[in-house]
């Protein structure tokens, strides 16, 4: 009996220290949702309280003088532009690596393995931009941030394509298929769940990428959801109801995608740490 | 099979990812290695002259630059430190319990996917000296006179960027441990269990050594995060109050900003050097580590 109750609070405390811990996540977001709702001088006081009168007109407020609409646009653009070419030029090399142990694949893949760890060198990717004549073009940043994700991606696919069997791939070849086709055809949709988990944390890293167009768009017209929200804090410090608008409408996306493929995301970033 | 292999996964599906990587990833870090001995400028973009060890020189000699690395040493170490405990203690509770622990699970992790911009002026806007959150607990809980402007003060603006740090990686680091321990089979507690063994005996002969792999991606990934740490900095403090919260990442866009390309190139081949030195260091020992244990 003693022993029993002993455990019943050890569990109480275990949970009351992870009902403190989200507390403390979800205050600071609590805060910002709040605030985005109240009028300047409620949102100033930051107070964890509704507000008097909803003001959901700062919304609007924002989509007008935020520059939003155009930096929603320009985000998604870079987004998916990088999704894609992460994606199709990642797979491929992942399947050629992980298909065909030779010297040539060893070394792709300790290239890509050293690409994880290393830091881009951005001064000089400014210098290579600016003699491409790809400074301040979505282009030239879409290349970067493609090069950026690459290695996380290859590497994940590599460890997953190892368990895919071969035996399919034969039976095509069989049947005459080139590799290319063969790849879209017969490999691909067994990667379902893996290119889910890749496709989102690409997706999240391009959208919250913060220093490649900070660095390489010198016009506004460019800047993507968190250079602007940014340039916006700046320019709008004692509007804290407006500024938290403007931070909900870059959250949200992200979050909406986070609850959604939650199992993607999670089980992509400790994939690394049941194996090793 | 190994002339069936050449045809059917040739090489040349790897160039594109191949030719991406290293002309926007790779010529500009082989590139930083020569344009780190030039005196670079922006105005003089295409006719950099040779000036030998000259940057090097300089930012030895140059005190904020010192500060900024010494910053950025202690951000990398001190953020790992305390998110391996506490990713550590929430996944081990985490994984004891019964009820709502995937909902524990998805907000603990939420802030892993927030861009560091947003968090940051969230941060910025807790941390403020009159009507910021903190200060507000700080009164409440009787502790007023501990009340200062976060962000503004030198002692405690780098404390400021470092918690945020923490914050945001927790919650990963704890995905990571507890899909560790998710892995461990639950005979081997049952069998130790009998064996006589107690809690403390069993989480260290059992359970840490098996959570090894677990430690080396959170370690590995946080002290490689640690070292390029720019948004924190940049959104918080923008390097200030002075040069006080200065740290690499920081102290090259402000080089780059005044168009000492070279100089700032320099700085960036010291962070390269340091990353990948420090991060397959740290790699291979934890992986030595693991298959001694």
């Amino acid at each position: 009996m003693k022993r029993q109750s002993k455990e019943k609070f050890t569990k109480l405390i275990c949970t009351a220290v992870m009902v403190i811990v989200s507390l403390t996540i979800i205050i600071p977001l609590l805060i910002m949702i709040l605030g985005s709702v109240k009028n300047p001088a409620e949102a100033q006081q930051f107070r964890l309280s509704l507000p008097t009168q909803w003001h959901f007109d700062n919304y609007a407020y924002v989509v007008k003088e935020g520059g939003i609409a155009r930096a929603f646009w320009n985000s998604t653009m870079i987004t998916v532009a990088v999704t894609v070419i992460v994606l199709i030029s990642g797979s491929l090399c992942a399947f050629i690596i992980s298909r065909k142990q030779t010297k040539f694949t060893a070394f792709v893949y300790n290239l890509f393995l050293l690409g994880m760890v290393c830091p881009i060198q951005i001064v000089t990717t400014f210098g290579l931009l600016k003699a491409l004549n790809l400074t301040g073009t979505f282009i030239g940043v879409i290349c970067v941030e493609a090069a950026m994700l690459l290695p996380w991606t290859i590497f994940t696919l590599t460890g997953f394509i190892k368990n895919v069997p071969r035996e399919l791939d034969e039976a095509a070849f069989i049947d005459g298929a080139t590799p290319v086709r063969m790849f879209f055809v017969v490999v691909l949709p067994l990667l379902k769940p893996i290119m889910a988990t890749v496709l989102v944390t690409t997706a999240m890293g391009a959208w919250n990428e913060f220093m490649v167009p900070l660095y390489f768009f010198n016009t506004s017209s460019k800047w993507t959801m968190p250079l602007t929200v940014y340039n916006f804090f700046g320019q709008y410090s004692s509007n804290w109801n407006y500024v938290f608008a403007d931070l909900v409408l870059t959250a949200l996306p992200i979050t909406i995608l986070y609850l959604a493929c939650q199992k993607y995301i999670v089980e992509g970033a400790t994939a690394g740490a049941v194996k090793g | 099979m190994s002339k069936n292999s050449k045809k059917f996964y040739p090489n040349y599906l790897t160039y594109p990812a191949i030719v991406l990587f290293l002309v926007f990833f790779g010529i500009p870090i082989i590139a930083g290695f020569v344009m780190s001995f030039t005196d670079w400028n922006i105005n003089r973009l295409y006719e950099p002259k040779w000036i030998g060890f000259k940057n090097f020189q300089y930012l030895f000699r140059d005190e904020y630059f010192l500060l900024a690395l010494k910053n950025t040493v202690q951000f990398a170490v001190i953020t790992t430190l305390f998110i391996i405990v506490i990713g550590l203690i929430l996944a081990l509770i985490l994984n004891s319990m019964v009820f709502w622990k995937s909902t524990f699970r998805t907000i603990f992790y939420l802030p892993a996917v927030l861009s560091l911009i947003v968090i940051g002026i969230v941060f910025t806007s807790i941390l403020k000296m009159d009507q910021g959150v903190f200060n507000q607990f700080l009164t409440f809980i009787g502790l007023g006179n501990l009340a200062k402007d976060w962000l503004g003060n030198p002692d405690t603006a780098f404390d400021s960027v470092i918690v945020m740090q923490i914050w945001k990686w927790s919650g990963f680091a704890m995905a990571i441990f507890l899909a560790g321990l998710q892995g461990i089979p639950k005979e081997y507690m049952e069998a130790a269990k009998i064996d006589g063994a107690n809690a403390w005996q069993r989480l260290k002969n059992i359970t840490f050594p098996l959570l090894a792999p677990a430690f080396t991606v959170v370690v590995t990934m946080n002290v490689i995060g640690g070292f390029k740490v720019f948004e924190q900095v940049y959104v918080l403090t923008g390097g200030g109050p002075g040069n006080s919260t200065q740290v690499l990442g920081t102290y090259i866009y402000k080089e780059f900003s005044k168009g000492l390309l070279g100089r700032s190139t320099a700085m960036g081949l010291i962070l390269f050097v340091l990353i990948s030195v420090i991060g397959v260091l740290v790699n291979k020992g934890l992986k030595k580590r693991e298959v001694n244990l």
